[in-house]
């Protein structure tokens, strides 16, 4: 991987361990609540999570000219995710909706990669992966199926 | 068809999401980066709330009611972006996906044998798949970083 190391790979797997953890503890939120309510009080907890660790930290907040306003955006888009996720998963179900949903993150970051998008580093895509990917997928289908 | 493409665009945006707040990040720090992305998120729920047909629940005996460690998930949400944050400009979109993807599943698989004392048989041969694809992929990196570097000194 270029310009990558292995703490970088551990912390990213970690990332991965704690959503596994995330996920059924909003689960039981959303079912005590409903999902819009425990979507509004899950944001609660983690403005006032955030808030604390910017004043503990003394960090600043500055409003900065020149930064594109679409870059404010993610929360947002973070919202549609589980809008997005809700509906699926009532018509498809749990394993389908999260293969899908993988596979949409893949091609997703493939292209992102690809050609550079959103200020990430291009990193063009060789049709000998293809054959990783495959596996991958395969690998997707046969845990969802099981 | 239409719910298969939600759920494909479900994936999408997690993915834009990530590399959006890691953007805004670099510029204005990784704290400050996942206080904005907890705003906007706030104000969007809120909206969404609106518009559905739930009615507003949380009244003091509703929030008493739930068990504490369903809070956690709230606070688990701000390491998971802020650590984003700092390890998406590091790291290529894809091998990251795929990481984060290893390691739920590698907890999923903890927590269900924690929650039923069984193992998913499935789970883990997937599982196994996926590493062998991209054990795949990283070794064709690896074998292309010294080609490179091998024109750049010519």
């Amino acid at each position: 991987m270029q310009g990558g190391n292995a703490m970088y790979k551990l912390l990213s797997a970690f990332i991965g361990a704690l959503i596994a953890l995330m996920i059924p503890l909003n689960g039981i939120l959303a079912e005590v609540i409903g999902n819009y309510n425990a979507s509004v009080l899950i944001h609660i907890v983690g403005l006032i999570a955030v808030i604390i660790i910017l004043l503990v930290g003394k960090f600043k907040i500055k409003i900065r000219k020149g930064i594109p306003l679409y870059l404010y955006s993610a929360g947002a888009i973070g919202v549609f995710t589980v809008l997005f996720t809700n509906v699926s998963f009532s018509t498809l179900g749990v394993s389908l909706t999260i293969a899908l949903g993988l596979l949409g993150q893949s091609i997703t970051s493939i292209v992102i990669d690809h050609f550079g998008l959103l200020g990430m580093k291009a990193v063009k895509f060789e049709k000998k992966k293809m054959v990783g990917l495959l596996l991958i997928a395969f690998g997707i289908i046969v845990m969802n199926i099981y | 068809m239409l719910y298969i493409c939600i759920a494909i665009l479900a994936g999408c945006s997690i993915v834009i999401a990530r590399v959006i707040n890691a953007n805004l990040a670099t510029r204005i720090g990784i704290f400050q980066g996942t206080f904005f992305n907890y705003v906007t998120g706030l104000a969007f729920s809120l909206l969404f709330l609106v518009f559905s047909n739930e009615s507003f629940n949380m009244s003091y005996t509703t929030l008493q009611s739930i068990p504490f460690l369903a809070y956690l998930g709230g606070l688990v949400g701000v390491v998971v972006i802020g650590l984003s944050n700092y390890i998406i400009p590091k790291i290529s979109s894809f091998y990251l996906t795929l990481l984060i993807f290893i390691g739920q599943l590698g907890m999923g698989v903890i927590l269900d044998f924690f929650n039923s004392h069984e193992i998913s048989i499935g789970k883990i041969i997937g599982g196994l798949l996926v590493l062998m694809g991209l054990t795949y992929n990283l070794v064709i990196d690896r074998a292309d970083i010294p080609v490179q570097n091998k024109k750049q000194a010519y």
